[in-house]
Order: C-alpha cells, then sequence, then structure tokens
C-alpha cells in the first residue's frame, strides 16, 4: 500500500518520489480521483463541421461519441449501448444520422435519444414494459466549449469551465484564437508510447532547461535556432490558472506586427490576431516581448507553438500542435497530436505551417522523436525497486527555504507569475493541481 | 497512368524494380541513410497518410489533410543529417531494424516509370529489455527511369493501424 498523503506532501515541496512515474496504484488513484472530476479535452468543433459529424474519443476507458446533432449542437454521449452494453460506434469518425448498436439493432440519433428497438411491441409490451420515451445514450455528466475546444467531465457537479480555466483562458488564445474564424485542427496522429502520461504533461508545462540538450540534433542541424541555451533561458515561464507554459524572448525593438513577422506569420493574419487578442494580449508579445511556446492545461493536454526553417531558403513558418497524452496504464500513454492553424489562414500559409509541424512535432517530428526517447527511459526506471528509494528533485528556481531564486517578472503583461530563466516553476505548479486532485475523496 | 495488369515476375522491369526494393532496404537496415537519400529523385514525394477507422462505406479509410510523414527532399535530407549529428537520442543507441519486403507487383506508368506495389513489414528492435515493435504497410511507389538507373520519385506508405505501437518514426519505411 503507498501512503497517498506522504506522495502528495513530498510532491508539493518539489520532491517527487521516483516510483509515481511507474506505480499502478497511482495510476489507480489518478483514475478515481484526478480523471474522474478533471475537465477533460475530447475533440475541438472544427473535427465535427457538418451535422451528423462525429469522432470518437476517450477519457481513460471511456469511450464517447462527439457528434454534432441534426440542429449543429454539439453533444457528448456515452458509446455504450443502454441494452446489453455494447460499444454503439465503432468507428473513430465519420457522419450518421443515427448510431445503430450492431447486438440487437437498438437504434439512437445523433443527439443521443433512442429512436428504436425492433420488436418494441411484441418483445416488451412496448411503452408498458419498456418506456422508449426518454431513453437516451448516457450524456457526459459535465460539457463545455472553449475556442471551439470541447472539454467533458466526468463529475456531474463540476465547476464551469469557465471558471475551471480562468486565467489560463489568457494564454489559450495564443494557440486557439489566432483570428476571428476561430482554429482548425487536423489529425489527431495517434500512437502509444511505453511512458506515463504525466512525463509529457510536466514537459510541456514548462521544461525550457531540457531543450537545449534534448533538442540539441535540430539546432545542429539548422532547423531551429532558438533552442540554444542562450537564447533558451532568456524565456519567460508563466503559470496561470489550472495551466503554465513557455515562451521564447523576441529580438528587442519589434512591434507587435515585427515580432509576429519574426516567426514567420504572413502580413495577412496580422489583422486577424491583432482583432482577437486583447491589448494585454498584445502587450505580451509587442512590450513584454515573448511568443508562447510550449504549454499545458492541467491534466493532460499540451499545446506547440516553434517556426523551424522549412526549406533551403530559409524560409521561417510557425506551427501550432494541440496533443494529448492519454492515459493507457502507469506505463503506457496514447499520444494524440493534431496540427493546428487559424481557419482563415492562407492557404500557402497552411501549407508551409503543416510542413514545419511534421518536422518537429508528432510521430514522425524530429524533436518529439527525442522527448519520447527520454520519457520512455523514465517510465522504464521508474518501475523497480530502486525506484522506491528514490526522490526526484524538480525544485530548480527556489532556494532551500522555498523562496524564488529571482523575483517574478514585474511587467510581465500577462496574469498569474512569470519568471525568466531556467527553473522547474511550471512543472510545480502542474504538480500542485495534481497533488490537490490526489488529496480529494475518490469519486 | 497505369496500366491494369501487372508485368510478369519475368519481366526484367519488374526484376529491376524488385532488386530496387530489396537494395533500398539493404541500406536501411545497415543504417546507410546517405546512400538511401542517393536512390531518391530531388523532387520526391514521401507520404505516410494517417490510417482511421471508419464505417464500411464511408468511402475514406485515411485522412486526406494529415500524414505522419509529407516530406520533400529537403526534410528527408534533414532527417538524415540529424540521425548523423551525436544528439539524436532517439536512435543512440540505434535501433536494429529489418525491412522485410514482400507482394512486389509492378505496373507501366508514364514513359519508362514504373509503379511498384509493395507490402513492407519493419521490425525494430531498441535496447536489451524493451518489447520490439512491428510495422505493417503497403507501399506504392513511383520509379523513374534516370540515367544512373532507377530512382524512387514518390512513395506512398499506407499503414496498417490507425494507432501506431512504435514509440516514433524516426525510420524510414
Amino acid at each position: 500500500m503507498i501512503d497517498l498523503a506522504a506522495i502528495v506532501s513530498q510532491v508539493r515541496q518539489g520532491m517527487i518520489p521516483a516510483h509515481v512515474y511507474a506505480d499502478p496504484e497511482i495510476f489507480a488513484a489518478e483514475r478515481d480521483r484526478l480523471f474522474a472530476r478533471s475537465w477533460t479535452f475530447l475533440a475541438h468543433e472544427s473535427e465535427i463541421p457538418d451535422p451528423g459529424d462525429y469522432v470518437v474519443r476517450r477519457v481513460l476507458a471511456d469511450s464517447f461519441i462527439v457528434a454534432r446533432d441534426e440542429a449543429g449542437v454539439v453533444r457528448v454521449m456515452f458509446n455504450m449501448c443502454l441494452h446489453r452494453g455494447m460499444q454503439v460506434c465503432r468507428a473513430e469518425l465519420g457522419n450518421a444520422s443515427h448510431f445503430r448498436c450492431p447486438y440487437h439493432a437498438w437504434t439512437y440519433r445523433n443527439d443521443g435519444r433512442l429512436a428504436g428497438l425492433p420488436f418494441h411491441e411484441e418483445a416488451y409490451g412496448g411503452e408498458d414494459g419498456f418506456a422508449r420515451a426518454g431513453q437516451s445514450l448516457l450524456p457526459a455528466p459535465s460539457m463545455g466549449i472553449h475556442n471551439g475546444l470541447i472539454f467533458i467531465s466526468l463529475d456531474p457537479d463540476a465547476p464551469s469551465l469557465a471558471g475551471y480555466l480562468g486565467d489560463f483562458a489568457f494564454y489559450l488564445d495564443f494557440y486557439t484564437r489566432q483570428g476571428p474564424a476561430g482554429l482548425e485542427l487536423r489529425g489527431p496522429q495517434r500512437w502509444r508510447i511505453k511512458a506515463n502520461w504525466k512525463i509529457g504533461a510536466e514537459n510541456f508545462a514548462g521544461d525550457s532547461y531540457h531543450t537545449p540538450h534534448t533538442h540539441a540534433s535540430v539546432v545542429d542541424i539548422g532547423l531551429f535556432r532558438e533552442p540554444k541555451a542562450s537564447k533558451r533561458k532568456e524565456g519567460a515561464l508563466y503559470q496561470a490558472g489550472p495551466g503554465a507554459g513557455t515562451t521564447y524572448k523576441l529580438p528587442p525593438g519589434g512591434g507587435f506586427a515585427d515580432q509576429l513577422r519574426y516567426v514567420g506569420y504572413p502580413d495577412a493574419m496580422i489583422p486577424g490576431m491583432a482583432a482577437a487578442w486583447s491589448d494585454r494580449q498584445r502587450a505580451l508579445v509587442a512590450d513584454s516581448g515573448f511568443m508562447p511556446s510550449a504549454a499545458t492545461l492541467f491534466p493532460n493536454l499540451s499545446f506547440v507553438h516553434n517556426w523551424p526553417q522549412i526549406d533551403a531558403d530559409g524560409t521561417v513558418a510557425p506551427f501550432i500542435s494541440l496533443r494529448q497524452w492519454q492515459p493507457v496504464s502507469e506505463r503506457e500513454t496514447e499520444v494524440l497530436s493534431w496540427f493546428a492553424v487559424d481557419a482563415a489562414a492562407p492557404e500557402d500559409f497552411k501549407r508551409r505551417s503543416y510542413t514545419a509541424y511534421l518536422m518537429c512535432f508528432g510521430s514522425s517530428g524530429m524533436f518529439e522523436q527525442d522527448d519520447v526517447e527520454n520519457w520512455v527511459s523514465i517510465t522504464d526506471m521508474a518501475a523497480g525497486s530502486m525506484a522506491r528509494r528514490l526522490t526526484l528533485n524538480s525544485r530548480m528556481g527556489l532556494t532551500s527555504e522555498g523562496k524564488p531564486v529571482k523575483p517574478p517578472l514585474a511587467t510581465f503583461a500577462g496574469p498569474g507569475l512569470a519568471y525568466q530563466g531556467f527553473g522547474e516553476y511550471g512543472q510545480r505548479h502542474w504538480l500542485g493541481l495534481w497533488a490537490d486532485c490526489l488529496s480529494r475523496e475518490a469519486q | 497512368m497505369t496500366a491494369g495488369r501487372p508485368l510478369p515476375y519475368g519481366d526484367p522491369a519488374h526484376l529491376a524494380a524488385h532488386q530496387f526494393l530489396v537494395e533500398e532496404a539493404a541500406l536501411l537496415d545497415a543504417a546507410d541513410f546517405a546512400g538511401w537519400l542517393g536512390l531518391l529523385c530531388e523532387d520526391i514525394r514521401y507520404l505516410m497518410p494517417v490510417r482511421v477507422t471508419t464505417a464500411r462505406g464511408a468511402g475514406f479509410d485515411s485522412l486526406a489533410d494529415m500524414g505522419h510523414f509529407d516530406e520533400d527532399m529537403y526534410a528527408l535530407r534533414k532527417r538524415v543529417q540529424r540521425l548523423a549529428t551525436d544528439h539524436a537520442w532517439t536512435e543512440d543507441p540505434p535501433s536494429r531494424t529489418r525491412h522485410f519486403v514482400t507482394n512486389v507487383r509492378t505496373f507501366r506508368a508514364e514513359g519508362d516509370d514504373l509503379r511498384v506495389e509493395s507490402a513492407l513489414l519493419l521490425f525494430r528492435s531498441r535496447g536489451d529489455t524493451r518489447e520490439p515493435s512491428l510495422i505493417s504497410a503497403g507501399r506504392t511507389d513511383l520509379l523513374r527511369a534516370t540515367a544512373d538507373g532507377l530512382r524512387l520519385a514518390r512513395r506512398e506508405i499506407t499503414v496498417d493501424e490507425s494507432v501506431l505501437r512504435t514509440q516514433n518514426l524516426a525510420v524510414f519505411l
């Protein structure tokens, strides 16, 4: 038996018992205390643009149909037949007016309502034996949409999504609202890695320290210049609400438009960003001089925004990726990685941005390849006996008394706290949220 | 673009195409990636769409706008250059790979070009304790006849899983 309270207490000190990255008891606690209640991402509205469009996504072992019904309303339904429990929809995407269970042909409309079952009169005696009226696939206990991102919570009493996102919504816009038209998601690429789900989430929340070494090869080959340590340590690390992330310091003296041009945005897109973002959001880029890079929204949705060189002429193209660390077990994670782009962006920009994404992130990405190698190795090492005697030091940026080595940035335009220089601030923020969840009673 | 029937197995064009694929696999398994680049046309397109699970009759089973690979020569050169650095951790120590190429069918395409379909099974083993991974795929290649012999002008990889069971695609298929 693990002592969960002791583990949580150590984690709050920035000291992580190494076994939490491969422990089935921790995984069960995460399932029952964290994923049973947290808001988790399922899909983006652009993946189901038309009535009848659907995708099938999971929260751990629970499968959900995310559909746009005939009236255009987004519905999230537990994908289990009310009668004998078959998975009603076994495709992962498509367009359908109805979902018919293969077992006994119970049929549901794409809003989840039971439309019919064979021999209702003969088999059940009609409505008397089985009242069809009001029967529906179980809806997600809570659902919310922000910037087209569809989230659910398994907790019917979850706080509102907007309340949950809080100050992180400010940063979310940089990744998911680059113009009035909103985002267009493509994918996801899906693959399974033998790594604990927390490692990727923590990494994206604030690990600027790994970039210069883990990703040295992409600097070596001239794909992306920014990860050099001299550059990376100038970035601000922010934490706000349920999220945290990293930025790159932009060259001094640039205005809003110049900074966006520097990372490769065409002039045609700059008015959209200027219109979609608030004064304060624009000031983060223009006055503070920081460009958002990686981030994680607790628990398991991460974002990345980089701007590699995609051809021999030196063309720089930015890209955005959303990625989810979907837990399979304490030692395995399914990665879902989407390419995201402003829906109104020029087609040639979309093409360049997609090229940039594929070169850097996703199943074949040259950044991601080396990340996953590290995460698989950590998970392997965490599974043994000796890992139970090791606590990993995640206190970078803190003095022995727990004070920041450097004070937070005084002039940072965004909400929350931001620090400049290396430090595991974002990871500790994420781990603090994890500790809060594991301290709750199981659902 | 393609004649309907594959060339007979004894046809010299089929034999040349088959040999090309086997020699290519030998280069990849020997980790001679620079040598492998030498088999590609400068205008190569190297594609691997994301496969998806759809209902029979949906009319598609891969994503039209998202791949695992969608590469030109610049991108492939960068990948090869990266593997040659001292910092490509995911392949250091390197994977042991074996590309099994079979079910080769050759069709005449435009001019002297050949369209070649093949089945590929990639076995990949990393380290001493990890489970190996397998990637099964079909490939449709366009081989161009050049003064230096056949060269790969286009490859489309149809992977047989919607969720890959390998930690990354730091490999070529």
